[in-house]
């Protein structure tokens, strides 16, 4: 087995010899993919793959070069690629790599030692147990449509010409179902997912539950009258809302005016029912590691605290032109990608009240099991406005099913109408790794029939 | 890439213990991209990546291997991998590769290579300079080009032995216009599969500087209001709401399941009879162009709908087996060689109607016109759909007024199918950059003439 930590010093040393600073990264991953359906596997791939990057600063110009293909001419080849590359881009004096800090050895349990000993048979048990599970929940639940499973043991090796090198592994596996939901005309899906770093933390029965509950909130329903309301958002479309709202978050969307937020650091912009934070060393985290994409430690940062604007998400770039130090928020989803700035694990802090509290709380207002958006929630804009379905609320108590409705509001206005934030903390693997809680959220203009 | 010796040995491993069809997937891509944002070139960026996936069909299960490393002794422990799942029912030979040409022509006439780096690099600090200087309102450009090329070479068991050269480009630059807390973004973008000919296809700088205009433009529109209304969608880029919300209900994975509602329903009337509707993979240019699927299967057009009668779905090799058809459509799609294929659109459009364009939203007494849209997204199984306007305008008897910001359109793509009134003579393809997310990214195109959809739900904040 190559020592690949000794081939990434080796790539950065050699190219820091141009009078370049180098960083390279190898990502070596081992994964397994199935499909099920319908009683049996429809699909199964399975594969070891690893790739290296490397990323040249030259005068504060980047180039960046990226391949598969190991061989020592190749190797040579890519990151004298990067080198020349660096040449067209423009200076900027704030790149620079970081310098080397200690990165601290607490365990933060990403890595199933047991992994390898998972059984495919065992993987296929699971599928097939959720696809039991999502049919027994309800009659009219008709199937499973889909129902995957993946996995991926990966091993990072990182260096960079001021002396950092490191490495880490991680274990990661997810699953997910589609239920399909039909009653007379009407037909709908409801999705479950579940992930962790421990196959054993995969529970098929909370996967089939969130699946069929999505699908048969939504499945029928109509459209109800145009008017202002309140309305509860069901954890997996807080999870949209908040992946959306975390992109306007980072020092970055500031910097370059791409945030509704700009100007607002220090200021009171939501309900003191809001608390977000980013966790990059969350214990058994999926977004977790010791070192980001640029191997500056990770950490946890406080973005809003009860309710106050307090602080951004930073990589190296964005701190050195704010004279701050970065929040170890680069992320690197593979060895194709420039180190970037984004979330890690993203979570609102959650509250005492039950999710059936907060409904129960709701005169007239509208619970919201799915949404339909893209470009419609716009982190710049701050406009919000999407397609809604779910249960109409009537005295604390779920009634009829409502679809062909939108819901438009803007994010300032959505941050500060955040009346009520759930106990119910569910891990999302969207946009990033969010936790998300149920909400409630007032005056939400909801588009529906005319009176 | 590899040699048709090692083809035949990899495919005869795959098959060792048994299987119906055993199939190689080569690919080697490589790809260029620049980005550039606050009036500098951010990133320049070169990749290449390479590799084969092996994949093996039993009946109804498929396994599936893949590997970076284009090594016999990968290559064969990758076919030894996915014949691991095998149940050993049938036996087969692998017949001799021959390799056969595709009949279509997808000329190149400017390679990637014609042009230098730093002259691509200036294109987009170009545009930074032309939209600045429009309007101190502007605040932010951003601007983006790729160039990707993708070969790739399939074999199968049953003598298969196609090759495919995939090229395309993209050019794009976005325009940040802010008047107090009002922000708003336009943005021009093109592509295809082509080489930089396409530069000379478009006025790069005029386009930029419209492209600023309506950015600027937009800051003092009004908020849409919410409600029911006309809703008149424009030609090229509204044709997504066909791809998303009856193009997805098309494809056969959906259609095997029953998880569609154009299941089981060929021959029937799904649409006005003012709708037909079309896949075609082999028009020259376009970004959803292919010369063979990722099945080796040759593209093809297919009428999809024709006057509102459902005529065909968008089949794969592996659906296509399943539902015992002789034959795919041509829409076998992958994102790489990590990836099976699965049925996806190519450029996928309505067609053209008779009505005037003009003559449309002048039959129009009150609605929305949609100029520009950022996308959509669709509920499968339910057929709805919802996509947001970055460019609207109010139409008032007959005629574009007050710019809308904020408009959002969401309705059930079967049922606003058999419900639009209008469709016009202008049938055009999208600018050709649009990327379909289905679990893998594709690269498609969609298309249509100006329609008109008389009654349709509006979300909107006023
Ligand atoms: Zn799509």
């Amino acid at each position: 087995m190559t020592d690949y930590l000794a081939l990434v010093r080796d790539i950065v040393t050699q190219a820091a010899a141009r009078g370049v600073e180098a960083e390279a990264i190898i990502m070596d991953s081992q994964e397994t993919q199935i499909e099920y359906g319908t009683g049996a596997v429809e699909k199964l791939s399975q594969a070891r793959s690893k790739g290296l990057g490397v990323r040249v600063i030259d005068g504060g110009r980047v180039g960046y070069a990226y391949t598969s293909d190991f061989t020592p001419a190749n190797v040579a080849k890519t990151w004298q690629a990067a080198v020349e590359l660096a040449a067209v881009a423009s200076p900027d004096d704030y790149r620079r790599l970081p310098t080397p800090q200690p990165i601290p050895d607490d365990d933060l349990e990403i890595y199933d030692p047991d992994f390898e000993a998972v059984s495919t048979e065992a993987k296929i048990d699971l599928l097939r147990r959720i696809e039991a599970a999502v049919l027994a929940q309800d009659k009219r639940i008709e199937m499973a449509r889909q129902v995957v499973y993946g996995d991926e043991i990966t091993h990072v090796y990182l260096a960079n010409s001021n002396g950092f090198a490191g490495q880490y592994d991680r274990t990661s596996t997810f699953s997910y179902v589609f239920a399909f939901a039909r009653e007379g005309e009407h037909a709908v899906e409801g999705i479950g997912i579940g992930a962790s770093n421990f196959f054993a933390e995969l529970d098929p029965d909370s996967i089939a539950q969130e699946a069929a509950e999505s699908a048969l909130m939504a499945l029928g329903g109509e459209t109800v009258p145009t008017q202002t309301c309140p309305v509860v958002f069901a954890p997996f479309v807080t999870a949209m809302l908040l992946g959306t709202m975390a992109q306007a978050m980072t020092a970055e969307a500031m910097q370059k005016g791409r945030s509704f937020l700009i100007g607002k650091l220090g200021q009171d912009i939501a309900s003191d029912k809001v608390s977000l934070m980013d966790n990059g060393r969350m214990k058994r985290g999926l977004a977790s590691a010791p070192f980001d994409g640029e191997g500056v430690p990770t950490s946890a940062t406080r973005l809003i605290s009860e309710g106050v604007f307090e602080n951004v998400l930073y990589d190296s770039y964005s701190a050195a032109k704010d004279h701050q130090i970065s929040t170890g928020n680069a992320q690197r989803p593979s060895h194709r990608n420039v180190p970037r700035l984004g979330l890690s694990n993203f979570y609102l802090q959650p509250g005492v009240k039950t999710p059936e509290e907060i409904i129960g709380e709701v005169e007239n207002g509208i619970y919201v099991t799915q949404i339909m958006q893209t470009g419609g929630i716009d982190p710049l804009t701050g406009e919000c406005s999407m397609g809604a379905y779910g249960r109409w609320i009537e005295n604390g108590e779920l009634t009829k099913p409502v679809s062909g409705v939108t819901l438009a509001t803007t994010l300032p206005d959505l941050l500060k109408n955040i009346s009520e934030v759930g106990n119910n903390l569910r891990t999302i693997p969207i946009m990033g790794m969010i936790l998300a809680p149920t909400i409630r959220v007032d005056n939400v203009m909801l588009g529906g029939k005319e009176d | 890439m590899i040699p048709l010796e090692l083809v035949t040995k990899t495919l005869a491993a795959a098959l060792r213990s048994g299987g119906d069809l055993a199939e190689v997937y080569v690919e080697d891509r490589t790809s260029l991209n620049l980005t550039m944002e606050d009036s500098k070139i951010e990133t320049a960026l070169r990749g290449e990546d390479r590799g084969a996936g092996i994949r093996v069909f039993f009946g109804d299960l498929v396994t599936y291997a893949f590997t970076d490393d284009l090594s016999e002794a990968s290559l064969i422990a990758a076919a030894h991998a996915a014949a691991a799942a095998a149940q050993g029912s049938s036996y087969v030979q692998v017949i001799d590769l021959t390799q056969r040409q595709s009949p279509l022509e997808f000329p190149i006439v400017k390679s990637f290579d014609s042009m230098t780096i730093a002259d691509k690099t200036a294109l987009l600090c170009r545009a930074d300079e032309i939209a600045r200087a429009y309007d101190p309102r502007v605040r932010q450009v951003l601007g983006g080009y790729q160039e990707v090329n993708r070969k790739v070479w399939i074999f199968n068991s049953e003598g298969l032995h196609v090759e495919d050269d995939r090229n395309i480009v993209e050019l794009r630059a976005s325009v940040v216009a802010q008047k107090d807390d009002v922000l708003q973004r336009s943005t021009i973008a093109f592509g295809g599969q082509k080489g930089l000919e396409i530069l000379d296809e478009h006025e790069w700088d005029t386009e930029v500087r419209d492209t600023a205009t309506t950015a600027v433009k937009m800051l003092d529109a009004k908020p849409c209001p919410a409600g029911e209304m006309t809703v008149v969608m424009p030609n090229g880029w509204g044709g997504v709401l066909f791809h998303e919300a009856c193009g997805h209900q098309l494809e056969a994975d959906f259609i095997t399941k029953g998880a569609s509602a154009y299941a089981g329903r060929i021959g029937e009337q799904v649409a006005s009879p003012l709708i037909s509707a079309v896949d075609d993979g082999t028009i020259p240019g376009r970004r959803g162009s292919l010369r063979f699927d990722d099945d080796g299967t040759p593209s093809q057009r297919t009428q999809l709908i024709e006057k509102g009668i459902l005529k065909e779905y968008m089949w794969d090799l592996t659906e296509a087996r399943r539902a015992g058809r002789a034959t795919s459509t041509g829409n076998g799609r992958r994102e790489s060689f990590r990836h099976m294929p699965m049925p996806r659109m190519t450029n996928t459009y309505i067609d053209a109607g008779e009505s005037d364009p003009d003559e449309i939203i002048a039959a129009t007494k009150s609605g929305i016109y949609i100029k520009m849209m950022a996308g959509g997204q669709a509920e499968l199984a339910k057929g709805d759909f919802v996509f947001s306007a970055t460019e609207a305008y109010l139409i008032e008897n007959g005629e574009l007024t007050t710019p809308l910001r904020g408009a959002t359109v969401m309705g059930n793509g079967p049922k606003v199918l058999t419900e639009i009134d209008m469709v016009g003579n202008d049938l055009a393809l999208d600018p050709g950059i649009g990327t379909c997310g289905k679990g893998q990214a594709a690269r498609v195109s969609v298309g249509q003439p100006t329609i008109r959809i008389p009654r349709v739900m509006v979300g909107g904040t006023a």
